[in-house]
């Protein structure tokens, strides 16, 4: 890989990773929102570095000021800056004409030719090429967050342990993150859910036969690691897979509530479509 | 593998013999993983149906999991190759001579010991362990702290109390195993190891007189960061492909047997590639195993999965990565055996 595009898939990487971080939450759909002022931070690092090999090397594509390394366009020949650095361009004009920098930056990339050489540097790793499609894809095309077809896998139920529950409030439909309705279903004993109308958000996960569940999935760090949090959803048909919904509802009496014989389901009442949370990993009880 | 068949003619430090040698390392595994790679995703394709492969759910979480796991790693990488890069081109080699102890048996446990102090995940502590090597830290010492650096770090520990509260003996088994291992390969690496095994990519090696330390320093760090990418991509893609295609009710299967657990949550680590400040949560959520098999998935993760051989194979060759992991993989499971008898 040449120099020049080094740099450019440099600076493509790092727009990419800016414009998921810095100008949308679109990172959100890979990664935990703690981690997005790392990333923030990798895509500035990128994109500086894309800049200065750029501002080094020049930028890849044929220009005009080709003749650069010939001594009679060079305005002084030998060690112009004065910092006693050998000037390739004028000491080793064999070895200069192979510079497609401008000449006020020769100095600094025109190491001897012994050490030039016995680098690779020159030629980057053919391997940086793998690079390129995910900064496209990132930079034009975001892959979307992770949605029913992760959460119809089976993949592990979240289960956290409370130690303790704080009181529901004494009247009207209680909103809960799908995290606590399931756990105060299985584990408070007093078992407080019993009648209560509750608001819950997620997305649609199509089952077998007209079933569906509405799911979460949370992640402790990126998307790889997701898990989900389900609850069978009944009295309503189901929206399409990966809508997102606000529902409100009862919790179907079916096992002992505050047991793990408890069934993880609701009745539903009422079903709103709303946007794509900006956060999709992110479990917390709907606002009002 | 065999060497480039460079003509004899030119001597080695000829520069067409040394991008004859670079230009051949990197494509033959680079090709040999992009055609598994391309075959695995036309696999999925062709089992979804061929039409339907860029707008299946299956592809499209795929390609979720890959740019995940980059976007992930990439703070830590560019960590990585930062302090390896300041290392090449800022600190002198026989500072290390004097950090470490002068007998490579001692200077393992040390060095293992240090691997504390680097707070990333394991992105970060290959390229380091690179430029170690090539600043004149025996690889013995080198690898060592390659391994306990990712596991072990406050970071880490830290998380694996929270993923485990009222547990503190899982973070002591975390850290004994996870040292263990370390210098116990540290120290057959001294003793079996060949040096003809790591085949590190002809490159600067410190500062050389002449030329500035700041540019030396960003074309490195832009070297080292283009060549640990480009694996990191290929690692990605292989774990994306096993999350998407291996049903996760294969878990339940092995729970219930506590060797056959401990073994399939050591290969789950390797094949899930989740990075070393994140897999104790995941470790925490399979509650159907026993804590033994749960601290296993956890001190062979950060040593060995698919983006680290990955990684590896493209710093130090592939003859290295494929030894060096399963070994690793082996002694880790072991410690962990023990360490589980003995502490959980």
């Amino acid at each position: 890989m040449r120099p020049g595009l080094q740099n450019v898939l440099l600076l493509l990487l790092g727009a990419g990773v800016l414009r998921i971080s810095l100008f949308s939450d679109i990172c959100l759909r890979y990664v935990k929102e703690g981690l997005q002022p790392y990333v923030v931070v990798a895509g500035l690092m990128l994109t500086a570095l894309g800049a200065l090999g750029v501002a080094r090397d020049g930028i890849p594509f044929p220009t005009r000021r080709q003749p650069v390394a010939s001594p009679d366009v060079h305005p002084h020949p030998a060690g112009h800056d004065g910092s006693g650095h050998g000037d390739a361009s004028g000491a080793e004009p064999g070895h200069g004409n192979g510079h497609r920098h401008a000449p006020e930056h020769d100095v600094d990339l025109a190491p001897d030719p012994a050490s030039e050489h016995g680098h690779d540097h020159s030629r980057g790793p053919r391997v940086a090429w793998l690079l390129l499609p995910p900064a496209l894809a990132l930079l034009l095309f975001a892959p979307p967050a992770l949605g029913s077809y992760t959460a119809a896998r089976d993949s592990p139920q979240l289960v956290v342990d409370y130690d303790s529950f704080t009181p529901l409030p004494a009247s009207g439909p209680v909103p809960l993150s799908m995290t606590e309705y399931v756990a105060r279903l299985q584990q408070e004993e007093s078992g407080s859910l019993k009648g209560r109308t509750v608001v819950l958000q997620g997305f649609v996960t199509p089952g077998k036969g007209g079933t569906w569940k509405l799911t979460r999935l949370v992640v402790s760090c990126c998307a790889a690691d997701s898990q989900s949090l389900s609850v069978a959803a009944h009295g309503r048909q189901a929206p399409p897979a990966d809508t997102w919904v606000r529902v409100t509802g009862t919790w179907r009496p079916e096992g002992t509530l505050g047991t793990t014989s408890a069934a993880i389901a609701l009745d539903i009442a009422t079903l709103e479509r709303i946007p794509e949370p900006a956060n999709p990993y992110l479990d917390r009880a709907p606002g009002r | 593998m065999n060497e480039p068949d460079i003509p004899a003619a030119l001597p080695p430090t000829h520069p067409a013999a040394l991008h004859a040698r670079a230009d051949r390392a990197t494509p033959a595994s680079v090709r040999v993983a992009g055609v598994v790679s391309m075959l695995t995703v036309c696999g999925i394709g062709w089992a979804a149906g061929l039409d339907e492969l860029l707008t299946s759910a299956g592809f499209r979480a795929w390609q979720t999991i890959t740019v995940a796991v980059l976007v992930q790693a990439l703070p830590f990488l560019l960590l990585g190759t930062l302090v390896s890069g300041a290392v090449n081109a800022f600190v002198p080699a026989h500072v290390f001579g004097r950090m470490l102890p002068r007998n490579p048996a001692l200077a393992v446990p040390v060095a293992s010991a240090a691997g504390v102090v680097l707070p990333g995940c394991e992105c970060a502590s290959v390229p380091v362990a690179g430029s170690l090597i090539r600043r004149g830290v025996t690889p013995a010492a080198a690898f060592a702290f390659l391994l306990s650096a990712p596991a072990i770090n406050p970071v880490v520990l830290v998380s694996t109390a929270v993923a485990f509260p009222g547990a503190p003996e899982m973070v002591a088994a975390r850290l004994v195993a996870s040292l263990a291992t370390a210098a116990l390969m540290g120290w057959l690496w001294l003793r079996f190891g060949r040096a003809k095994w790591l085949r590190m990519p002809a490159r600067h090696s410190g500062h050389a007189p002449g030329n500035s330390r700041w540019e030396e320093f960003r074309t490195g760090f832009q070297h080292d960061f283009l060549h640990a990418g480009g694996f990191l991509v290929l690692g990605a893609m292989a774990a994306a492909t096993f999350n998407v295609t291996v049903p996760r009710s294969v878990l339940d299967t092995f729970a219930d047997s506590p060797w056959l657990s401990v073994l399939f949550l050591a290969a789950l680590a390797i094949v899930l590639a989740v990075c070393s400040e994140a897999d104790a949560f995941l470790a925490a959520s399979l509650t159907g195993f026993s804590p033994t098999a749960r601290l296993a998935f956890m001190v062979v993760g950060p040593m060995v999965d698919l983006k680290l051989i990955a990684l590896q194979a493209g710093t130090f060759g592939r003859a290295f990565a494929w030894r060096f992991s399963a070994a690793t993989a082996v002694v880790a499971v072991a410690c962990t055996a023990l360490t589980g008898w003995w502490l959980l």
